[in-house]
Order: C-alpha cells, then structure tokens, then sequence
C-alpha cells in the first residue's frame, strides 16, 4: 500500500481539533460557583457513562472524519496483482501472410498458438486474430476454449503482404474499447519486409505486452520470380516479347530452369544463370496463345524451401488489331500522320487507325471502335455526338484534341466542358513547357520527355469536375480526364499537329499514344497481371441509373464467386486478396482475366534483427524468441496500483451521515433543556 | 421612573445615597401622593364628646353650625425604629446577571434607609452579620445618620458563611425597642432553624420582615452538561447533571421557598421573596404597608 500525494497526511494533524473539543477541553473545564449546594447532588454515575459514551462516539466519528479527509487527499492505492486478475485478455495473433507458407511455418505458428491457449485459465478471455495485409478478427474476447481453437485451426495459409503497422494499429483501436491489459502474442515468421516505414506505426500501446514468437530461426535462400512483363493484348504472337525477372534472396549463385507455362503447358524453357543474391533477366520470344483470354506462368524450378513463389501469373488476351475512329478536319492530314505514325509504332498496342473527316462520320457506330478521337474537330454532326455520348456513358472512352479550330467553339464536344480562353504562346515570341505531370494516371506513366516539350498554343478549359492530369507552366490544363458514366474522355487541350506542339517530334508522343491508346482501349485493366491486395474497379463511381442495374460478376482463383448477389448489384471494387486468376464481368458488359501474384517482397525471406525485434516488444534483457520465456512472461505476477479513493470517499460520507445523526441527538436533547 | 426601581438601572448609579434617592422619589412618585404629607396631620375620625373628653379636642366649629358637641380626632403621631439586618456572607456574592445579590441587599437597604430617615424621621439601625455580627449601626434619627448607615452598607462585602444561631444573641441585646426589623438574606438554611432563630426578635412587639432574596438562576438554574459546582461558602466542589438540575432541584427549591412562606406565617413572621431581576418598589411597599400608623 502507498500513497499517491504523502505529503497530504501532514493534515491528520487535524485531529487534534476533536481530541482538543472532546476531550482537552473537557478537562479545563472552569467550575460554576453557586450560593450553596444545599439543594443539589452528585449526578447518577450511569448516566455520565451513558453521556460520556455518546461523546466519545461522537469524538471518535469526527476524528475517523477527519482522518479520512486526509487519507483521501493522499490518495492511498494498493498494488493489486494484475496478472492473478482473470481480466487480463489474451489475444493470439497469427501471421498468414505469403511468407508463411514457405516451410510449416504457417502450421508451427498454429501448433505454437494452440498451445498458448492451453496454458489460458479456463476463467480468462482470448480472443484470435489472423495478420495478412489486414488484422482479421476470427473470434471476439470469449473464454470458450472450443470456439478458440476452431478459430486457430482454420486460419488458412493467405497470398497478401504481411504488415506489422496493421497489428500495431489494430492493438490500437482494440485498446479503445478494451482497458483491461491486454497479452498480445503474435506467431509470425518475422520477416523483414513486414515492417512498416515508420517504426512508430508497430509500436503498442500502453496496456499491451507484446509477446513475440518467431518461427524462423534463420534465413531461408530462396529464388523467385520477381517480375514479368508481358503484353496484356496481344495482336501477333511471333511478334510478342515476354521478359522474367529472376531474383535470389540469399541465394548463392546456381542456374535455374525457368519454363513459359501457356494453359497449363510448358511452351518454352530456357535456363538462365541466376547471380549470388542477384538478378536475372530472361526474355521468351513469341507467345504462342490462342485467341481469347490465355493463364500464362512463368515458373523456375527452384528447389528452394518457399516453393509458392516459384512461378509467375500474366493473363494475355489475343484478338485481333481494334480499330480506332479518328474524326479529323478535312484539310488536316498532319495530325492524322503523327497520331497513326505514333499508334503503329506502339510495341504492345495492336491498334488500326480510321480517319474520317468530321463531316462524313454522322452515321458512324462508335461501339465497333476500341475508343475515337477527336482530333481538332469544329464541329461533328450532331447524330454522332450523341451516339458518342452514350457510347461513353456504356464505357466508351474518346480522346479529344482541342487545338486552334476548338478555340473557336464555346464548348468542347462530349467533354462538356466550355473553353475560356486561347493561349498563343508563338505570337508572344516564345512557348509554353509542361509544368506539372500526374505520373500516376495511367496514360502519363511513362513522362519523362514531357518536360522538353514545346507548347505553342493551348485551348484554355475549364477542367469542371475532371482530373487534371497534366499543366503547363502557366497553370493551364494541358491534360484531362473526365469520367462519363463508365467511360472516359481524355482532353489534350493542344493539337495532334507539329503547329500547335512540338510533342509529336519528341520522344514523349509515342509512349502517351501508346499508353493512353491502351488506357482508353482498356486493355490494362482486361488482362494483365496485378498484385494481391489490389483493387479492381467494378463499375464507375457515378453511379448513375444507367449502371446502377447492372450487375458484375467475379470468379475467384477457387471457381467460387466471393461477392454476393447484393454486392454483385452495387459493388463499386473489389480486392483481389488471393493469388491466382480472376475472371471479371464489368458493369459494362467487357470481360477480363486478371492474374493476381503475391506481392514480391515476401519471397524475401530477412529476418527483423534481434535488437529491433527486443525494442518492439519492450523487453530489450529477455529472449524473446524463446517459448519458455513468453510463457513466463504471460503468467508473470504484474501488478497494478490500484486507487482507494472510491472506496474512502464512500466511508467518509458514511462517517459524515453518522457523525450528523449523533451530533443532532445530542444537540436536541440540548435544546429540549433550555 | 418605574425604570429607575431596575436592578440592573440601578448598578449604573455610583453612590448608595443616589440609589436610595432615586429609588425612594421615583417609588413616591408612583403612589401618586405628594412627598410633603404629614402623617402627625392627618385626619382619623369624629366621636361624639362624653363628659370627661379634653375640651381642646372640640370641633368648635361644628358645634356653632350644628349645636353638637364632636371630638376631631387625628392619627396618633408615631415613630417606628428600622432596623436592617444585612446578610453579608459569600453566597450573597452571588450573581447571574449584573447586579450581585448583595448590590441588590444593599439597594433595597438603602433605599428603605432613605424612605424611612428623610422621609418617614423613623430611627434606622443596621446590623451586618455572616456567622457572627460585623457591623452595627445604633438606630437613630440624628444629623448623619443615613450617611453612616450607607457608609456601613458599603463596607458590607460579603464574606464567611451564613450562621443565624450565633449572632441571634447579639440581636436580642441590640433589639431592645419595639420597632420594625428587617432581616435580607438568601436564607439557605433549613427553614425551621430560620424561623426558629428569628421569631424571638417578635416577642419584643416587633414587626418582623423576611426578605429573602434571590437570583433568578438559583430558582430556575440552567445547565447544558454535566457541571462541576462550587458552594461560594464552603469551597465544596460537586459535580452535577442536567437531569437533576432539570426535575429534582426545582422540587426542592420550591419546597423550600412554600416551607419558608409556611413557616414564616406561622410564627409570625412577614416574609416576602425578592428576585434580583425585578424592581425594588416591591420591598418598598411591603415596608409602608407593614409600618406601624400606615401610609
């Protein structure tokens, strides 16, 4: 037992002040003088006891009074065994993430949590969480042992990142609601890539003592394939380039058999020489797949101890070229050169350009063209700007160049939007650059020769609710997108010409044809390969009534479909959160293929140093790793200062209740004398 | 003026001679009757003359209107002796208030002194006792004589303990002419050995008068606690509860004061209770009303 505030105890001097009233002062007291006492006598014994008694009841009430008063001031606490308390929550977190399935790392992990839980008193709370690229919560904080280890066995193997931010934020949000301290076990295979930029993320909150139980002992070599790069549509197969990037984590220096698996059969192997701890590059040429939507996989045989990353998934969808509407001004021809120069010359895209003059393209269906561009056009027929419009609206997309010619019109067609302003940077003698790129839209991805680039002249539009994707150095939008139901309409606010820029003689055109030609024509978002944890958008976030209807459909890797009805009606994305291939129906009726790979940083097999490791669980003189001392330390006696305050606050008032009843007894019989 | 008679008025006023004056002329006043009055003056009756009547005492006046022979009769011409028999022991230092017992005694003293000297010519004595006489003051009418009995008054300060059997002897030598004896005191004795003391001072033919004086407190006492009491007399200490103090006390202290009352008329005696809480016409009155020839 102590006290919080001692120094407050100085006051049970006070008590002197009762003991002085009851009983100094009694002592002193002056005697009466009297003529004579002829007529009085000595006052019966018992009813000075009886009288007595009351005032030292009454005595002994003002000083417990006062004495509480001071007690209650120095805030006495006890120290209370935290531990023998049966409020102490158990919470048993397993990593599931990629990395664990390297080895029986994922079954030592449940077998050592399954353990945990015997040594629980039956009375104390558990609760089970899973970590992958989120906390997943399996059971509330419950005693029932069974539910516990139900919840521990099915924890299955995960393809995401692991991420010890996510626990340590999630140890956080869970310590809001629970204030009873709280024995956080994690079993993981403390892999160095989990940790979080910021250490500070991981860091625990107060009431929680983090127990740590490693799993792996030591670094595991392991090769994996890191990256592959592959077309997404491909038009001709013999012209098609697939690249593999081959890495070694703490591998010594070995060649490796690396095969192109194409539905399921080998098309091609080669062997390539894989450097100690390095990188290799391997490139098949030719990609014979049928048409339609092909699994491809690039896999080595790496005889390693984390077999899951050995092989690589890219889904590529053969067809043939995609015809694109370029509407043009009859006496340009330049733009129609450079563009269609630029769109051939792209080495993924396989796309056919078709001019047409603005005025001949009013009975032209847009929905037979991947996407259109309008290339500086002054006006288009009407029937075609409608059907535009709702070829944008059902998930088109078109491409506008708002050169000179735009400058005239007071709004710019299906983008909506008015122009302002023109700017002729020429007449002023000089020119405009490029001030300000988006890198991560993905028509910019590739923007590194923007920057020499030479503007002339510029449209000024107003950008409205679209996002501005480029400006030029005066802050005038150069590029935008703007969405339009499910499609997309990208605004250059220049031409396509070498009048109005110099973009299409610099190295920068053919990667922005190319990439937004691919972005428009969907085809990254039909195929390709994404990372598990990523998410894919369904439908538009307009949600206007046109797509609200429709439904979408995703078929995960296991055949099974992971959305529900309700949610296949009104789910706007959707994360792919396990590796394999998705097969996707958008709300724009188009399918696709998706391959979804783990992320690549967990075949890198690092363990967190020791000493970071100690840091982290607070418990820098202790061997973490070791199961011995966890268990010690869940069962180890803490104990807690605990405040009486209450509790003397609460016998005050009782002492005051009484002390007020005595005392207004006495002080009656008193009146009732006089 | 009535508020001169208070008590309490009176303990502002320095001088005995003051008091009395002040007491007597307000008290006189209050009777509505003018100060000059001549008791030798005043007029008793009319009886018819029978031979051997002293012709002196003929209303010849009546006689020429009516042809009757009528005596004129007036009030015999008398002259009472006072004497004041002052209780001075310690218990009359007794006081609740502002005004002692004894301040009273004296006050009342006095003030008859005055009535009875400067206005009445009536010899006053006095004679201070406790246990045995202190003080004694021949009664007589001479030049000075109320200067000395206040004198005396004054050096009355109270002292010893009541004892009424062992000066009684001296009263009786002291107390040889008819006249009218005043005994102030607090009278705690039991009331037949004050009765048993006093009434042979009667059988000289003496009006005897009881003042027993009192504080308010010794009758009606208050007590908030157990007390430890102090006899102002013999120093015994004596510790007290509320309770008694409450019921039993009070029955004996008006048993004491009805056996006192009881006793006195019995034998004789005049007895009159003073409270030192109320004015002193009150022994003033009894004093004109007892004096021999009335007012």
């Amino acid at each position: 037992m102590g006290f919080l505030a001692p120094w407050f105890l100085a006051a049970l001097a006070a008590v002197g002040l009762p003991v002085y009233i009851h009983l100094l002062r009694r002592q002193t007291t002056t005697p009466r003088p009297v003529s004579s006492l002829m007529f009085f006598e000595r006052g019966i014994q018992s009813s000075t006891r009886h009288r007595k008694l009351r005032y030292l009841l009454l005595f002994s009430l003002r000083a417990l009074l006062v004495v509480l008063l001071a007690l209650v001031f120095a805030n006495p606490f006890v120290r209370r065994s935290a531990a023998s308390a049966n409020d102490r929550l158990m919470v048993i977190v397993v990593d599931n993430s990629f990395s664990m399935r390297a080895g029986t790392r994922l079954e030592d992990a449940k077998r050592e949590a399954l353990e945990m839980l015997a040594t629980r008193r039956p009375s104390q709370r558990a609760q089970v969480m899973s970590l992958g690229g989120a906390l997943q919560v399996l059971t509330q904080a419950i005693q029932d042992s069974g539910a516990l280890k139900a919840a521990v066995e099915n924890i299955q193997p995960g393809d995401s990142h692991g991420n010890f931010g996510e626990l340590g934020r999630g140890m956080r949000a869970l310590t809001e609601t629970v204030h009873t301290p709280v024995d956080l076990h994690l079993f993981s295979d403390m892999q160095a890539s989990n940790m979080p930029t910021n250490f500070a993320d991981m860091v625990m909150p107060g009431n929680v003592s983090l127990v740590l139980h490693s799993l792996a002992n030591r670094v595991v070599p392991n090769w994996t394939v890191e990256s592959v790069e592959a077309p997404g549509l491909l038009v001709d197969p013999k012209k098609a380039r697939v690249l593999a990037v081959i890495a070694g984590h703490q591998t010594p220096a070995a060649t490796r058999t690396v095969s192109l698996v194409i539905n399921g059969k080998v098309s091609i192997t080669k062997k390539v020489d894989v450097p100690a701890d390095g990188r290799a590059t391997l490139a098949f040429e030719g990609l014979d797949v049928p048409y339609a939507a092909s699994r491809c996989e690039v896999r080595i045989d790496a005889a390693d101890g984390f077999a899951a990353d050995d092989s690589s998934l890219f889904a590529v969808k053969r067809a043939d070229p995609e015809r694109v509407l370029f509407v043009h001004q009859a006496g340009d021809a330049r733009s129609q050169l450079y563009f269609g120069a630029a769109l051939s010359a792209a080495a993924q895209a396989s796309f056919v350009l078709q001019p047409i003059v603005a005025d001949q393209a009013g009975d032209v269906d847009p929905t037979k063209y991947a996407f259109v561009v309008l290339s500086d056009v002054t006006s288009i027929p009407s029937i075609l700007e409608n059907s535009l419009l709702r070829y944008v609206q059902n998930g088109g997309s078109v491409l506008i160049a708002a050169g000179m010619s735009e400058g005239h019109r007071q709004k710019i067609p299906v983008f909506g939007e008015s122009a302002t302003d023109a700017r002729y940077y020429s007449r002023t003698g000089g020119s405009s650059t490029v001030g300000q790129v988006d890198t991560s839209h993905p028509a910019m991805k590739d923007a590194g020769g923007w920057a020499e680039a030479k503007i002339y002249y510029a449209t000024v539009v107003d950008p409205g609710r679209s996002r501005v994707v480029a400006r030029l150095a005066d802050g005038v939008p150069l590029v935008m997108d703007k969405q339009m139901g499910q499609g997309h309409v990208l605004l250059f606010a220049s031409g396509f010409d070498n009048v109005t820029n110099d973009l299409p003689l610099n190295p920068a055109f053919v990667p922005f044809v190319d990439e937004s030609a691919r972005y428009l024509a969907g085809v990254e978002r039909l195929s390709g390969a994404r990372v598990v944890g990523s998410f894919v958008a369904l439908r538009s976030v307009t949600n206007d009534a046109a797509s609200a209807g429709a439904t979408v459909q995703v078929i995960g890797p296991d055949g099974k479909r992971p959305l529900s009805l309700q949610e296949e009606a009104t789910a706007q994305s959707f994360q792919l959160s396990h590796a394999g291939f998705y097969q996707i129906r958008f709300a724009n009726g188009r399918n696709a293929l998706i391959a979804v790979n783990p992320n690549r940083r967990e075949s890198g097999l690092d363990l967190i140093p020791a000493d970071v490791l100690k840091l982290w669980s607070g418990s820098a003189g202790s061997d973490t790793s070791s199961t011995e001392a966890a268990k010690a330390a869940a069962t180890e006696e803490k104990k807690n200062p605990y405040s009486l305050w209450w509790w003397i606050m609460l016998m005050i008032l009782f002492a005051a209740v009484a002390e007020s009843v005595v005392a207004s007894r006495y002080l009656g019989t008193q009146r009732e004398e006089a | 003026m009535q508020r001169f008679l208070d008590p309490s008025v009176l303990a502002g006023i320095s001088g005995l001679d003051l008091v009395a004056k002040t007491v007597v002329d307000g008290f006189v006043a209050g009777l509505h009757r003018s100060p000059d009055f001549g008791f030798s003056q005043e007029f008793a009756e009319y009886r018819a003359y029978t031979p051997g009547d002293d012709l002196r005492h003929v209303d010849w006046n009546l006689f020429a209107r009516t042809e009757r022979c009528y005596l004129k009769r007036y009030r015999g011409e008398t002259n009472t002796q006072l004497t004041i028999l002052l209780d001075a022991s310690n218990s009359m230092n007794y006081s609740s208030h502002g005004v002692s017992k004894m301040d009273y005694a004296r006050y009342t003293a006095a003030s008859l002194f005055y009535l009875a000297l400067h206005n009445q010519h009536d010899p006053s004595g006095l004679i201070v006792f406790d246990d045995e006489v202190r003080d004694y003051i021949r009664p007589s009418t001479r030049q000075g004589q109320l200067h000395r009995l206040l004198s005396g008054l004054e050096r009355a300060e109270p002292r010893a303990r009541t004892d009424f059997a062992k000066p009684l002897t001296h009263f009786q030598e002291f107390l040889r002419r008819r006249g009218m004896v005043v005994v102030i005191s607090d009278f705690y004795e039991s009331p037949e050995t004050i009765v048993k003391t006093i009434e042979p001072l009667r059988f000289h033919g003496s009006e005897v008068v009881l003042f027993h004086l009192l504080d308010p407190k010794e009758i009606r006492p208050e007590m908030r606690g157990p007390s430890i009491l102090v006899d102002l007399e013999t120093d015994q200490r004596l510790e007290v509860i509320p309770e008694y103090v409450k019921g039993e006390y009070r029955r004996k202290i008006d048993g004491h004061l009805q056996e006192m009352r009881e006793r006195s008329k019995a034998a004789g005696l005049d007895y009159y209770l003073l409270v030192t809480d109320r004015p002193l016409d009150a022994a003033l009155s009894e004093y004109l009303f007892l004096r021999p020839g009335g007012r």
